[in-house]
C-alpha cells in the first residue's frame, strides 16, 4: 500500500512538473518598431472580433470594438473572451508585451494559468512574433472600453487547466511557420495567413484522439468546434469541383453570398467571410492561391 | 347521376376556377406548402443571381433580355411572400423550415431586410445598361446576405 502511495505521488509530482507553463520570457522578445497598418491587418485576419465581440450587456459600445464578454459556448465549457481594449483594469492596457504574446502564441493567462485552447493559440503560436507585437500596438490604439472579466465557466478547472499543460507536449507545436522557396511570394503569403492567424486549421484540420491537429491530413476536414457537425474539408476544391479557380475561392471569400456563393455566408464562416473580406485584395487572392493547391 | 360530357366539364371547370382563385389569391393553405413556396421563391433568386453573378464578374456578356427574364421569374415566384410566414411555418413545426426564430421575434427587423431587398431588385430592375446594372447590383447581392445573416439557419 506505501509503495502504491509514493508511486501515485511521485507521479502526481511528475504530471504537475510537466504541466507547468513554459512561458516565452520578456528578454527572448525581439526590438520591434510597431507597424500599426500591419497590426490593424492581422487583426481582422486572425479574427479576433469574432469572439471578443462585446457582449450585449454592454450598452452603448461599438460592436466593432474588442471589449470582450459575449458568452462562447464549447463543448468543454461557456468562456467570456477577455476585453481586449486598452482600458487599465479590465481590459490589457496594463498588460506587457510578453504578457500579450505568451497569451496569444503560448496559451499562458497574465497570472500564469493555462488557457484552453478555444483561444486558438495553437494556430497563432506559427506567426512571427512580429506581427503579433503589431496586432497588440493595434490594440493599443483604441478606444478604452470598461468591460470587466468574467470566469469561464469550466468544470473542474485546476485539473482542466493543468492537464492542458500535459496536453501541450502534444497539442501545441510552437515552430514558427517557414515558407517554401518552390513557392511563389503569394503562394506563401497565403499559407502565412491561413497557417497562422487565419487558423484556419482549427475547424478544417481533423483532430487526432488526444485533440491535437492531425497535420498529416491539414484541412480535410474535422469536428464542428462547437460540438455538432462536421467542418468541410479545404482539400482539393477544384478537383472536387466546388470551384473553378483560385481566383474563384479569393472571390468566394471576398465576397461570400453577396456575390452568390452558398455556404460562405452563415454561422461560424459567415464571421470568417466577414473578417478576410477586410483584408487587401492581394492577401485574399494570397489566400486562394494556397488553398487551391491543397490536393484532394 | 350520369356522367355526362357537361357535367364532366362542368366539374372540371368548376375545379380549374377554383384552383385559378386559389393560386390568385396566392393562400397557401397548409405549412409545408408555405415552407415550399417560399423555398421556391429562394431557389427562383438563387438562379437569377446565377444569370447575374457571371456578368458582373466579367465572364458573361451583358444580356438585359436574359436578366430581365431572371427577375421576373423571381419575382413571380416570390409573388405570394407576405403569405408564407404564418405561425405554423416557425422552426421546430411539423415541417422543417430553415428559417429562424427571429423571423417571428423580429418582425421589424425581418420586414426591414425585405424591404431592403425590393428596394435593391427595384435598381437593378431600372438599370438600362451594362454601367448601371453593375452600379445597382452590388446592393442586391448585400441584401441577399444581410437577411441570411439574420434570419437563416447557418449552414455549418
Amino acid at each position: 500500500m506505501a509503495a502504491l502511495a509514493l508511486v501515485l505521488a511521485l507521479g502526481a509530482a511528475a504530471a504537475w512538473v510537466l504541466s507547468a507553463p513554459r512561458p516565452i520570457s520578456p528578454a527572448a522578445l525581439p526590438q520591434h518598431t510597431p507597424d500599426l497598418a500591419n497590426g490593424e491587418l492581422l487583426y481582422h485576419a486572425a479574427g479576433c472580433l469574432s469572439c471578443h465581440k462585446p457582449s450585449a450587456e454592454l450598452s452603448g459600445v461599438d460592436a466593432n470594438l474588442p471589449a470582450g464578454g459575449a458568452p462562447l459556448k464549447t463543448p468543454v465549457g461557456t468562456f467570456y473572451p477577455k476585453n481586449l481594449t486598452p482600458d487599465r483594469e479590465t481590459g490589457i492596457g496594463a498588460w506587457t508585451d510578453a504578457d500579450f504574446v505568451n497569451a496569444v502564441q503560448r496559451g499562458i493567462s497574465r497570472s500564469g494559468e493555462h488557457l484552453i485552447p478555444a483561444l486558438p493559440y495553437t494556430s497563432y503560436a506559427h506567426m512571427k512574433v512580429e506581427d503579433v507585437l503589431d496586432i497588440r500596438a493595434y490594440l493599443a490604439s483604441l478606444p478604452a472600453v470598461i468591460s470587466p472579466d468574467r470566469a469561464a465557466e469550466l468544470p473542474a478547472s485546476l485539473l482542466m487547466r493543468r492537464g492542458i499543460g500535459l496536453w501541450k507536449w502534444v497539442g501545441l507545436d510552437t515552430s514558427p511557420w517557414t515558407p517554401d522557396p518552390t513557392q511563389t511570394a503569394s503562394w506563401n503569403r497565403g499559407a502565412y495567413l491561413v497557417n497562422g492567424p487565419g487558423h484556419c486549421a482549427e475547424c478544417h484540420t481533423p483532430r487526432t484522439a488526444l485533440m491535437a491537429l492531425d497535420t498529416s491530413r491539414a484541412f480535410a476536414g474535422g469536428p464542428h468546434p462547437e460540438g455538432t457537425g462536421k467542418v468541410p474539408s479545404l482539400r482539393g476544391l477544384i478537383e472536387r469541383g466546388r470551384y473553378t479557380d483560385a481566383k474563384d475561392i479569393a472571390s468566394a471569400l471576398q465576397y461570400g453570398e453577396m456575390m452568390g456563393y452558398e455556404k460562405i455566408s452563415s454561422g461560424g464562416m459567415g464571421q470568417v467571410q466577414r473578417n478576410i473580406s477586410q483584408l487587401p485584395e492581394a492577401d485574399i487572392q494570397a489566400i486562394g492561391e494556397y488553398l487551391a493547391s491543397l490536393t484532394p | 347521376m350520369q356522367m355526362t360530357i357537361k357535367t364532366v366539364m362542368g366539374v372540371f371547370a368548376a375545379g380549374a376556377l377554383a384552383l385559378g382563385l386559389a393560386s390568385a389569391a396566392m393562400a397557401a393553405s397548409s405549412p409545408a406548402e408555405a415552407i415550399q413556396a417560399r423555398q421556391a421563391c429562394m431557389k427562383a433568386n438563387g438562379k437569377m443571381m446565377k444569370a447575374m453573378v457571371p456578368v458582373i464578374k466579367g465572364q458573361a456578356a451583358y444580356d438585359k433580355a436574359a436578366i430581365d427574364a431572371a427577375i421576373a421569374s423571381a419575382e413571380a415566384a416570390c409573388a405570394g411572400w407576405g403569405e408564407w410566414w404564418g405561425e405554423d411555418t416557425k422552426p421546430g413545426g411539423a415541417v422543417e423550415t430553415e428559417a429562424l426564430e427571429a423571423v417571428w421575434t423580429d418582425k421589424a427587423g425581418f420586414e426591414a431586410a425585405g424591404a431592403a431587398y425590393v428596394k435593391a431588385m427595384g435598381g437593378v430592375k431600372a438599370s438600362a445598361d451594362e454601367a448601371s446594372f453593375k452600379a445597382a447590383f452590388p446592393d442586391l447581392g448585400k441584401s441577399c446576405q444581410i437577411c441570411h445573416e439574420k434570419f437563416r439557419k447557418a449552414e455549418d
